[in-house]
């Protein structure tokens, strides 16, 4: 088997793969690191009752393959375990922590294309001149900065010297669509990095596109510019875009934690940071499974986009 | 370029300064004030626990530049191995063997991995370094492995095998060698990406003490007195942020560099 079904078929392997090594990594991450975990995750309390109800509730007296087998098994039903600190089901955390992550990233990614690939066409289109020189630049510069000093001066610029918007979505609840002023901070944050990197990409994606020969080919033609730009060049610009795009979900992950942190949203960040602080194990496992496994599906969907728009580019499989 | 170049040695050039100058010109701990207070003898004011701003920001650059320096030098001396090895190897297996778990390693986002580590550990500033390295293995390993195999191929390569040249000196010796040029190159970009992680985590609590002199922690720390005190916040967010972009926009320049040298 050769041609695209069989690199298709590679590629779904490689996510099957990672999707099964996440699992793998997060459990031995967490759990069979070597010592006693659960005298580890009394950490402050080292009192000997805490330290049996832990290896109770966590069933540390068994071999970890079992214990392995069982959580994956769980996985499967759909059953991500139950909390160390409250008792409640780990799936409750998950579903109350969704709604303003998914929010802040879809808000994320719906502006980010526009913005990332309208950058991107524009300093192309000025190639070599000031407005080029200003986008790149800038985009260089941005691209680098971690979210919590760019979204801190945000704050400090937006929300305390002009007051324009709330400095923090503390009162606001989940349900931050209501108030869309306490979305723009940390969407503009949220957008820094993969904005510019995306529209570093389109840039360099675009300039060598309209160099070719087939755009000139195109224009001798007498195929309209706007035609050349979009209908021809923006798609071959766009493939190796689409692959960083997913890869950005890396960032944008990163970016969601860092955040809903600075801005005290209660979202997925925040129930992890929380479990992360007090070590309540079966949470951070679940919320690393579900961040972990997104990130390879988008990988693996953005891969396969990509080979739609440039079918002969071999992209990684 | 050269005015890139310029500007990123200007830009990362002041909080450099700051982080490896500052410990030394730095007081040493003063009497404590009432927490967040602007003037008295303090040029930014006081911090959280009643501490001198500027003092404190004289002593928290060292932290995150030594951090990322150790963690970047820490990847590429897992990473070269690796990736000559698995380039100069004639058997596939080894290969894969060394290079396949890194494909899977790439899949889980840096920030979680960290995260899940600190959930059941407390990281000090060592184990940060560590974490972080551990997180910028795959990539490195992967480029290293790409110019190895570029070199590798080479008729020199082939030439000093038959002169029976032993493996260590054509690995080192030729291939090693040229490699530097791409590890220059691309020692700037993960630099930045390490100060970013590096940066990041210790905003949120990673492999620091709470109350630790470090820019990234002054930000999370002093962010209850923004309104009162904000140069407790601005003063270290904004060296954080030029420290980034310099290093990101020197980065470039020798990339810049490179390309031109490279194609004619």
């Amino acid at each position: 088997m050769t041609g695209p079904r069989s690199w298709i078929a590679r590629r779904l392997l490689l996510g099957a793969a990672q999707t099964a090594a996440v699992v793998l990594l997060v459990f031995a991450l967490t759990e069979a690191l070597p010592g006693d975990a659960a005298v580890a995750l009394a950490g402050d309390q080292p009192d000997p009752e805490r330290i049996a109800a832990i290896r109770e509730a966590m069933d540390l007296d068994r071999p970890a393959l079992e214990r392995l087998a069982d959580w994956t098994a769980g996985l499967a039903r759909g059953d991500l375990g139950t909390s160390l600190a409250s008792g409640r089901p780990v799936g409750t955390y998950i579903a109350d922590g969704f709604g303003p992550t998914l929010l802040l990233a879809a808000l994320t990614v719906a502006l980010l294309v526009p913005t990332g690939v309208g950058l991107g066409v524009l300093a192309a289109r000025h190639e070599g001149r000031f407005t080029d020189r200003l986008v790149s630049s800038l985009t260089l510069g941005v691209y680098a900065v971690p979210e919590f000093a760019f979204g801190v001066l945000l704050v400090t610029v937006l929300a305390l010297r002009l007051g324009w918007v709330p400095p923090t979505a503390v009162g606001y609840g989940t349900d931050l669509l209501a108030h869309p002023a306490a979305l723009v901070i940390p969407v503009l944050v949220l957008l820094s990095r993969p904005v510019c990197s995306l529209a570093r990409l389109v840039r360099a994606g675009m300039i060598d596109a309209l160099d070719s020969p087939y755009a000139a080919h195109a224009r001798r033609y007498g195929v309209p510019g706007v035609r050349v730009r979009y209908g021809h060049a923006l798609p071959n610009a766009l493939a190796p875009a689409t692959q960083q795009l997913a890869r950005t979900v890396d960032w944008l992950l990163c970016g969601v934690i860092v955040v809903e942190a600075l801005y005290v949203i209660p979202g997925l960040g925040t129930v992890l940071m929380n479990a992360v602080a007090e070590r309540d194990v079966p949470v951070v496992q679940g919320l690393a499974v579900v961040f972990g496994v997104t990130t390879v599906v988008l990988n693996l969907g953005a891969d396969l986009v990509a080979r739609r728009f440039a079918p002969r580019t071999e992209a990684a499989a | 370029m050269k005015s890139r170049f310029a500007l990123g040695a200007v830009v990362a050039g002041v909080p450099l300064a700051l982080a490896l100058v500052g410990p030394w010109v730095a007081g040493g701990p003063g009497p404590r004030a009432a927490s967040f207070t602007l003037g008295g003898g303090h040029p930014l004011g006081t911090d959280f626990v009643g501490r001198d701003v500027w003092d404190q920001v004289l002593l928290g650059g060292r932290s995150v530049v030594l951090v990322a320096l150790a963690a970047t030098a820490v990847a590429y001396l897992v990473a070269f191995p690796l990736g000559v090895v698995s380039a100069l190897t004639h058997r596939a297996w080894l290969e894969e063997l060394l290079m396949r778990p890194l494909d899977v390693l790439l899949a889980v986002p840096s920030l979680l991995m960290i995260l899940l580590v600190a959930a059941v550990l407390t990281p000090g500033a060592a184990g940060l370094a560590l974490l972080v390295a551990l997180v910028n293995i795959p990539d490195a390993a992967r480029i290293v492995r790409a110019a190895a195999a570029e070199a590798a191929s080479r008729p020199a390569v082939e030439a000093l095998r038959m002169q029976g040249e032993t493996w260590w000196r054509t690995a080192v010796g030729y291939v090693g060698r040229c490699l530097t040029r791409t590890l220059v190159a691309d020692a700037g970009v993960r630099l930045t990406g390490v100060l970013y992680l590096v940066a990041t985590a210790a905003f949120l609590g990673v492999g620091v003490e709470p109350d630790a002199a470090d820019w990234a922690v002054m930000v999370d720390r002093n962010r209850t007195g923004l309104f009162v005190q904000p140069w407790a916040v601005v003063v270290p967010a904004l060296l954080i942020v030029a420290l980034t972009m310099g290093v990101n926009l020197l980065a470039d320049a020798g990339l810049e560099k490179r390309r031109r040298t490279w194609t004619p």
